[in-house]
C-alpha cells in the first residue's frame, strides 16, 4: 500500500467530515434567508451571499471527497457508483445514499444556476429538495464509516443534527406565527367589506 | 454652529459606502470560512483514528499486512473490496526461523 493511497483515503474521510459541517451551515443559512433574518455584523444581503458562497465551497469539498474516494486504491469505488445510487459493490446502501445526496445537490445547483430561465416558482419547489439532500447525506456519512460515531466527531454529528432540527422548528414556528397573524387580519378585512356592502 | 456637527454625508454616497463595507465584511467571512475548511480538513485527517499507527507501520515495517488492519476500521466489516498487500507478509518468513531455532 502506497503512502499516497493512504493520504487519499484520509483526505476523502476528512473532506467528508468538513462537507457535513459546510452543508449544515448552508442549510442553517438557507433557513435564515427564508425568514429574511440577518447575521450580527453583516448586512441583510450578506446572509444570501454567504449562503451562495458556502454552497459553492461545499460543492468543491464534495467534489474532492468523491474524487479522492474514487482515485484511492484502498477501496474500489467506481465513478458510476458515486453518481448512480446503489450500484456500488462496497457498502451499496451507504454509498448509494451518498450518490442520492449528490444527485439531489446537483439538481439544486443546476436549478440555481438557471434560476432566471426556469422561474422563481419552479426553482423554489426544487429547492425544497435541500431538506431531503441534507439528511440523506448525514445518514450516508454516519453509515459509511465509524468516524462520526465515536469521540469528538460524534458530538459534531449530533450537534449538527440538533442545530438543523432546531432551525427547522424555528422556521416552521415563524411560518405558523405569520399565518396566525394573517388569519385575524383577513377576517377583519372580510368584515369591513361585508359592512360596506350593507 | 450646531449644524456643523451633524453628519454631512447622508445621501446616496453613504449608502454606497455602507454597502461596500458590508461586501468587504462578507468577503472576509467567506475567506475565513474557506481557510478554516482547508485547515479543518488537514487537522481532521491527522486526528482521524488509525493515522498514527498507519504512519508508524508504514515507516517501521516493510511488507507487513498491518495496513489492512490499522488503515481504517471500515475493513473490519469484511464487505469491502480491499486489495491484498502487494508484498509478501513478513510473518510467514518469520515463522520458520522460530521453528528452526526451537529444534
Amino acid at each position: 500500500m502506497h503512502s499516497s493511497s493512504i493520504a487519499l483515503w484520509y483526505a476523502s474521510r476528512a473532506t467528508g467530515v468538513v462537507c457535513l459541517v459546510l452543508t449544515t451551515t448552508v442549510v442553517l443559512l438557507g433557513l435564515l434567508v427564508s425568514r429574511q433574518r440577518r447575521l450580527p455584523g453583516l448586512p441583510r444581503f450578506g446572509v444570501v451571499h454567504l449562503h451562495r458562497y458556502l454552497s459553492l465551497l461545499a460543492v468543491g469539498f464534495v467534489s474532492v471527497h468523491i474524487l479522492t474516494a474514487v482515485v484511492d486504491s484502498y477501496v474500489s469505488i467506481s465513478v458510476a457508483a458515486a453518481i448512480i445510487p446503489f450500484v456500488s459493490s462496497y457498502k451499496p446502501l451507504w454509498l448509494g445514499l451518498g450518490a442520492v445526496s449528490l444527485d439531489l445537490m446537483a439538481a439544486l445547483i443546476v436549478t440555481s444556476l438557471v434560476r432566471a430561465r426556469i422561474g422563481r416558482k419552479t426553482w423554489r419547489v426544487v429547492h425544497w429538495v435541500a431538506y431531503a439532500a441534507w439528511p440523506v447525506a448525514v445518514v450516508h456519512s454516519i453509515g459509511t464509516g465509524p468516524d462520526l460515531r465515536h469521540g469528538p466527531l460524534l458530538w459534531l454529528s449530533v450537534s449538527s443534527v440538533l442545530a438543523v432540527i432546531a432551525a427547522i422548528a424555528w422556521r416552521v414556528a415563524g411560518s405558523l406565527g405569520s399565518g396566525a397573524r394573517l388569519v385575524p387580519e383577513l377576517l377583519a378585512t372580510h368584515e369591513r367589506i361585508e359592512a360596506a356592502r350593507r | 454652529m450646531l449644524y456643523a456637527m451633524k453628519p454631512i454625508d447622508n445621501g446616496p454616497g453613504a449608502d454606497i459606502a455602507a454597502r461596500s463595507r458590508g461586501r468587504a465584511r462578507v468577503r472576509a467571512v467567506a475567506v475565513s470560512a474557506t481557510a478554516a475548511s482547508v485547515l479543518a480538513t488537514a487537522g481532521i485527517a491527522i486526528a482521524l483514528p488509525g493515522i498514527t499507527t498507519t504512519q508508524a507501520s508504514t515507516t517501521t515495517t516493510q511488507g507487513s499486512n498491518h495496513h489492512a488492519t490499522s488503515h481504517t476500521p471500515n475493513s473490519s466489516s469484511g464487505t469491502s473490496k480491499l486489495k491484498s498487500p502487494s508484498s509478501a507478509p513478513a510473518s510467514s518468513s518469520g515463522a520458520p526461523q522460530v521453528s528452526s531455532g526451537g529444534s
